[in-house]
């Protein structure tokens, strides 16, 4: 208590100033979350108030992990995160460099590749939800103008295809990101690296090799930091999209605790699965996290 | 290939893929102006006939087909709860943003560290034990209930970013202010503030973007007109019985036009606050 | 009157202790120069005097006040910082006339005070421009300026020149030389270039490791050094070292070699003392090469391993005794290396160090 209280006094002025940070963080998502812990091990029902009280110990859990609709919403989860991550990081990548070659049009280009940035998740759900329909969407349209396809083509309700247009909602929202950060990070680029590699004999492939692609790495992982730290938000586009369905064939791990919560009212069971999915986050930010701390020692030469 | 064959030809492939980045939204803009008749037609009407506001007029109940939808309402209530959450977790961030900047404190980086992650707890997993809390405190389906859990989610970032643009302040402008006569108070507000203003201004817009765009928690903590946003209220529209397109991009439509002034804005400091602020620890 | 005394004055980070009990006294008007090695605690003890840095222990008092728990804007005082720390959102003028604008001062006296030291220091021409526009130079004038604009009673300058090139630096010099007489008032100026502290200071503090090593006016310490770290640390090049043992009034060094005693150190040592034997470059001279009425000679004769001619003189390193050592030829001739001269070492300017301490044996 003692080194509490001298630890208070000798950092009084940093710790007034976090003091409104930390509260509000405590208020809205810690305590909240220490509550949704304790109904974890509840069998609590939205319906039923006092069976906020019915303590079932692990049993929300071990239903959770014996339920093979939670094991495929997760398995489809943890793909789409991969799948999704990875193409927007090389996307980026590229998107940069292109556009880092070019010197006509640059700036309206840097423009326009922000313009995904400031759209709601729920508007890209919505826009491709309008683009894929089967009967109206602008892609069926087109194909079948253009005699590519006499069926319209059932992009929402094929398992497959749904997975696909989602992924591509996704990629198409957030590579972006990737693109902007990567740019950044190829204009604060010195130069005397490359010339030096240059005259060392590189070929364009290995100066892209040795020397670009080290510099660009910590923004590389900025950007998946930042990423990881909102990958949930594919939830807004999935509901809007398929809502999960059909009969669960796009349902995502956020997807399926909205349903459980909501609409079937188990909450307890819904704040079980709801912690896999924190630890999810947690997973794919601490790793991209502690990426970054490592490629930024590494280049601390630059 | 010759040199200026391969610059052409990168030319060429960016202007696709910045095509199709353009494409999907401007087929929502275009899908405003048209009524939902021409859409729905088969084949495709690909040259739009007549364009018409209707879509904009029925959303605010100005036309003669009048939207059961309220929309004002929820662009009132988003305005409302985006502006004061956005206000709040800046002045917050601002504060928390600074201590990391300027103080040294055993625990800080553990301290910055636990602060991200609490930003990393996914909206619907948030939701769940915040709808319970909030009814039993009466802060579900009010404005209130959601600008507190708005300014909670985005003080992370504001604190990420106002450090970033205050450690790029040199800690001797503060100095000199003190020993020219200001409290720390006023070298505050009057040298280190107007110099990190622009990337304060940045933060704040990020917050207010986060915000007008959330959907996961607005979706299960609003319920009425009362304190629906604009994310929210277009979900209405998939409710129906019929899908209204033409109605809903026209809402689209007003969802993405503030944000695409505010995101135009602040384009550069954005990028600049981002990236200082992970590379150089 | 702005004296300003400093008591036993500790700072400790936590555990470790980076000032240990510093005494100083620094006179009304007197420009007092702290100079050291970095990490020494110089500028340490100079933002304790600001105010930037909390006083572990001790008392700081100006003009007879103890300002330890003062912040500093009660403390009547100005620095120049480093990096001169101009606020780059404001103007010259604006920059100039921020203290007295804060302190509330009538916009036309404003006006009055920054005109003033703008004629000053030349800035007349410069005082709309922000600092982003100004030159290195210049930047140091309104840094400067700032400082002078409200009478403080002490001015403190935080190694103010480092950052300009090397003529820029010795331009500044003058001019701060300069301000100083025309603008009466206490100078504690932080430096770790020991040109700088000879050429401005009224007297300087020599600091080590925390510690105040020696006090004294320019040529004090550049002519009794305390201790062989002084003597190395002022003057360039630095004073040459060698070590030895008393036999017999005089200094005996390896390889046979020897040294008389010099006049200031006879009856101060013992036979059979470890000592070190130091003189300076411009007192060991080839013989016809010397300067006059330099006193008691000693005789040595040095093979040469490089000649440096600089036009007025030129430097020779040797060795003596298996340490390299330089002397000084005025009006030289060119010399080869390889070449053997017979030296004269004035025994005036000689100086006998204890071995072990390092600690003058002069007193």
């Amino acid at each position: 208590m003692t080194r509490f209280r001298r630890y208070a006094r000798d950092h009084a002025v940093p710790l007034a100033l976090l003091s409104p940070a930390v509260l509000v963080i405590l208020l809205v998502v810690l305590l909240p979350l220490l509550f949704s812990f304790y109904t974890s091990f509840s069998n609590y029902r939205l319906i039923r108030p006092d069976s906020l009280w019915d303590w079932v110990g692990f049993r929300n859990y071990a239903r959770v992990l014996g339920d093979g609709d939670f094991w495929s919403a997760f398995g489809r989860t943890v793909l789409f995160l991969t799948v999704a991550l990875n193409l927007e990081m090389l996307l980026g990548l590229g998107l940069a460099l292109m556009v880092n070659r070019i010197t006509w049009g640059q700036r309206t280009m840097r423009t326009i590749m922000m313009f995904p940035m400031m759209f709601s998740p729920i508007l890209v759900g919505f826009q491709f939800k309008y683009l894929f329909n089967d009967t109206i969407g602008l892609v069926n349209n087109a194909l079948q103008s253009l005699g590519l396809a006499s069926e319209p083509i059932p992009f929402l309700v094929d398992r497959w295809l749904a997975f696909a247009a989602i992924s591509f909602a996704e990629i198409w929202m957030s590579t972006s990101i990737f693109a902007i950060l990567i740019l950044a990070g190829l204009f604060a680029m010195p130069k005397d690296p490359i010339e030096a590699a240059r005259v060392d004999g590189c070929s364009n492939w290995q100066v892209f090799r040795h020397i670009t692609l080290p510099f660009l790495m910590p923004f590389i992982y900025i950007a998946m930091t930042i990423r990881s730290l909102d990958v949930a938000r594919a939830y807004d586009i999935v509901d809007v999209m398929t809502g999960g369905g059909p009969a669960g064939r796009t349902e995502l791990l956020w997807t399926l605790i909205a349903r459980t919560a909501y609409d079937d009212a188990r909450m307890g069971r819904a704040n079980a699965m709801a912690y896999f999915s924190i630890l999810l986050s947690i997973f794919f930010t601490w790793f991209f996290f502690r990426k970054l701390m490592a490629a930024r020692r590494h280049l601390g030469a630059f | 290939m010759s040199r200026a064959m391969k610059d052409r030809l990168i030319w060429a492939v960016t202007f696709l893929v910045m095509l199709i980045i353009c494409l999907p939204g401007l087929w929502v803009v275009l899908s405003a102006f048209r009524t939902n008749g021409e859409i729905l037609t088969k084949p495709a009407v690909w040259i739009p006939q007549n364009l018409t506001l209707d879509n904009f007029r029925a959303i605010f109940g100005l036309g003669e087909n009048v939207l059961a939808i309220p929309v004002g309402s929820y662009f009132l209530n988003s305005l409302v709860i985006s502006v004061t959450s956005t206000v709040l977790a800046v002045v917050i961030g601002m504060s928390g943003g600074y201590a990391f900047a300027r103080h040294r404190f055993p625990g800080k980086s553990g301290a910055f560290l636990w602060l991200m992650l609490s930003r990393t707890v996914p909206g619907i997993a948030l939701s769940l034990p915040l709808f319970i809390l909030w009814s039993w405190i009466g802060l579900i389906d009010t404005k209130l209930g959601v600008i507190v859990v708005y300014t909670a989610i985005n003080v992370p970032f504001t604190v990420w970013l106002t450090e970033g643009f205050f450690r790029q302040v040199p800690r001797d402008l503060s100095e000199a202010a003190q020993i020219d006569g200001c409290t720390p108070w006023q070298a505050f507000w009057k040298v280190e503030f107007p110099l990190a203003r622009s990337g304060i201004a940045s933060a704040g817009i990020f917050a207010f973007l986060t915000s007008w765009n959330e959907y996961a928690l607005a979706s299960q903590l609003t319920r009425s007109t009362d304190s629906k946003t604009l994310p929210v209220g277009l979900m209405d529209f998939t409710a129906q019985f019929t899908i209204d397109w033409a109605g809903m991009c026209a809402m689209a439509v007003i969802i993405i036009i503030p944000a695409l002034i505010l995101t135009f804005l602040v384009q550069k400091h954005l990028i600049a606050g981002l990236t200082f602020g992970g590379v150089k620890g | 009157m702005a004296e300003v005394t400093l008591r036993k004055i500790v700072k400790s980070y936590g555990a470790l202790e980076v000032v240990h009990g510093i005494d100083l006294d620094i006179a009304h008007n007197e420009f007092v120069v702290l100079v050291g090695p970095s990490g020494c605690g110089k500028s340490t003890t100079l933002r304790m005097i600001a105010g930037l840095e909390e006083v572990s222990g001790g008392e700081i008092a100006i003009g007879g006040r103890v300002v330890n728990t003062l912040p500093p804007r009660a403390r009547n005082i100005s620095m120049v910082f480093q990096n001169y720390a101009l606020y780059p959102h404001m103007t010259v003028r604006e920059n100039l006339g921020f203290s007295l604008k804060i302190a509330g001062r009538p916009p036309a006296e404003i006006d009055k005070a920054t005109d003033e030291a703008a004629a000053i220091l030349g800035l007349a021409d410069y005082m709309d421009r922000t600092p982003g526009e100004l030159s290195g130079g210049q930047r140091q004038r309104v840094a400067m300026g700032r400082a002078i604009v409200r009478h403080p009673d002490v001015f403190l300058f935080d190694e103010p020149l480092s950052n300009l090139d090397a003529k820029l630096r010795t331009q500044m010099r003058v001019e701060i030389k300069k301000l100083h007489q025309k603008v009466k008032t206490t100078i504690v100026y932080v430096t770790h270039d020991q040109v700088e502290a000879m050429t401005l200071a009224d007297r300087i503090v020599i600091m080590k490791d925390g510690h105040i090593v020696q006090t004294g006016t320019p040529l004090e310490v550049f002519e009794r050094p305390a201790n062989t770290f002084v003597a190395t640390f002022i003057g360039s090049p630095p004073m040459n070292l060698v070590d030895g043992v008393v036999a017999g009034g005089a200094v005996r060094f390896a390889g046979d070699v020897s040294l008389p005693v010099p006049p200031a150190f006879r009856g101060r040592v013992q036979e059979g003392q470890r000592v070190t034997y130091g003189f300076r470059a411009d007192n060991l001279m080839p013989a016809g090469h010397a300067m006059t009425g330099i006193g008691e000679t000693a005789e040595i004769d040095l093979t040469i391993a490089l000649a440096e001619p600089l036009g007025a003189e030129t430097i020779l390193l040797s060795e003596l005794a298996g340490v390299e050592i330089q002397g000084k030829m005025y009006n030289p001739r060119p010399v080869a290396a390889g070449e053997r001269l017979s030296c004269l070492l004035a025994l005036d300017h000689a100086h006998l160090f204890d071995a072990e301490t390092g600690a003058s044996l002069r007193t």
